[in-house]
């Protein structure tokens, strides 16, 4: 996986690209870490760059969903594409995590 | 390496071996034994580190170096040679007879030291590789082991022969399963029992990753199963009650894909709640295609997670095919994904003659387009309704 940062005001899109799997854990971690400086009210997740997505994948936005509560950031979810829109329809996450489709 | 290293000098005369011994000495070798010809043999039993002979021993040459590189406690003991080497090919044979190193005189007491430091080097860093590698295999062999046993425990929480031919008998249905895992453990596990005459629970599971912490995983759920207090005979509710359970257990970003359906041969009917989990796919008596829906939260991610109950048709002369997503997710050599398109087809290649349990032959085909090596747990479970009549109360 790796992703562009684009920043306006304090909203910021994460535009991600390729695959949300296990080994996406570090560029999750480094994105969680700067949530923490403060500074960003708004986050959104854009997913049409991403092509696959597992189990361990929907672990990492488990995650960052906890850390964006701990940190008051809204957390998003937009525009999944394939198989991970089908796997997030069917997990339901975007119950527990807005997603605009 | 324990102690200080032993060297062995073969002189001629050991009366004479005084320099030799010295340079041994502030190189901190105080383990020298000086022998001559007739005490060569004693000394090199007792394997020390290195063995320096003197080229002017009786008898000395190709022929006594390979002998002593035959014994095994020799076989990888550096064997240096001082002495004075008539050409080339004679330096040649002596070292395919089995020599390490010729040290030619005229030579320096300093590029002695020097040479024989080296060797001396080499060998305590063998020494110590040699250690380590023992202790490496050791420790590989004992995981292997702790791991079969591991294995062993795992595949014993799933439905065995006797347990499958009695639902099959009391059901009227076959029961095919196939459980693989990506590695020694998984994380996926199924199972399946009686309710009541008519209906059975039956379950597929798919935890978070695999390998251990995945299969750990494995043996809460199987734990929380056997709890008598779950609504077994409602899938939604006792989704519902195992997400209660898991939510304090698991840690985060750690869940569970599930299916839990109740076959009903009664009233000829599937009742099922997901939680995360593939759509489960119905074949039709007419050899019609069914995918059915799939919603939920996985288990362990939101406490007061809600599921749904769905209804398929199955009656007699239908078959439902449960899998886990490793089927469908899986990558074929093009690199692209298998998809529900492609277990469909699977399904459909077997055709109305396939074999009762006809997992071996939907696999066989499988593996035709995808890599052997599976990314991650693969489980199947293919049960038909065969028509004929269940057996009833005994």
């Amino acid at each position: 996986m790796d992703y562009t940062v684009h920043d306006s005001g304090n909203l910021r899109e994460l535009e991600l690209r390729g695959q949300i799997t296990f080994e996406a854990d570090g560029d999750f971690r480094t994105i969680l870490a700067e949530w923490q400086q403060g500074g960003i009210g708004d986050c959104v997740l854009n997913l049409s760059a991403v092509d696959y997505m597992d189990s361990a994948g929907l672990g990492l936005l488990v995650m960052a969903n906890n850390a964006a509560k701990q940190a008051g950031v809204t957390f998003r979810l937009k525009h999944p594409r394939g198989q991970v829109r089908e796997l997030i329809e069917i997990s339901e996450f975007h119950t527990i995590i807005p997603c605009e489709f | 390496m324990s102690g200080s290293p032993r060297v062995v000098i073969g002189h001629p005369r050991p009366s004479a071996a005084g320099p030799l011994r010295d340079v041994l000495g502030r190189l901190g070798i105080r383990h020298v034994t000086v022998v001559d010809r007739d005490g060569l043999a004693g000394a090199a039993a007792e394997a020390p580190h290195l063995l320096l002979l003197h080229a002017g021993l009786p008898g000395f040459g190709p022929g006594l170096l390979a002998g002593l590189r035959a014994e095994a406690h020799l076989c990888d003991v550096p064997i240096l040679v001082l002495g004075r080497f008539a050409g080339s090919h004679h330096r040649r044979a002596l070292m395919q007879a089995g020599a390490s190193d010729l040290l030619a005189r005229p030579l320096t007491l300093a590029e002695l030291s020097a040479r024989l430091s080296v060797h001396l080097e080499n060998r305590r860093l063998d020494r110590s590789l040699q250690e380590v590698i023992l202790s490496l295999r050791t420790y590989h062999h004992g995981a292997m082991q702790r791991m079969a046993l591991a294995r062993e425990m795992q595949l014993g929480l799933l439905p065995d022969a006797t347990a499958c031919r009695l639902l099959e008998s009391r059901y009227g249905i076959t029961l095919d399963s196939h459980f693989e895992s990506s590695s020694e453990l998984g994380g996926d596990l199924w199972g399946a029992r009686p309710l009541d005459d008519q209906r059975f629970g039956l379950f597929l599971c798919d935890f978070t990753g695999h390998g251990v912490a995945a299969a750990l995983n494995t043996f809460r759920l199987h734990a929380l199963l056997a709890r008598t207090d779950l609504p077994a005979d409602d899938p939604a509710e006792t989704l519902a009650a195992l997400n209660a359970l898991l939510v304090g257990l698991l840690p985060e970003a750690q869940f569970a894909a599930m299916i839990y359906a109740v076959v009903d041969v009664g009233a000829d009917r599937l009742v099922y709640a997901t939680a995360g989990a593939p759509r489960p796919l119905i074949r039709h008596a007419d050899s019609r295609l069914e995918v059915g829906p799939s919603c939920g939260l996985p288990l362990g991610v939101a406490s007061g997670a809600r599921y749904r109950n769905h209804c398929l048709d199955f009656p007699s002369g239908s078959t439902l095919l449960l899998f886990s997503d490793a089927l469908y997710e899986a990558r074929g050599w093009d690199g692209e994904m298998f998809g529900y398109g492609g277990v469909t087809d699977l399904v459909r290649c077997l055709g109305d003659g396939a074999p009762d349990r006809p997992l071996d032959r939907l696999l066989d085909r499988y593996f035709t387009t995808m890599p052997r090596l599976l990314a991650d747990d693969l489980t199947l479970v293919w049960i038909s309704r065969t028509g004929r009549s269940p057996s009833g109360p005994d």
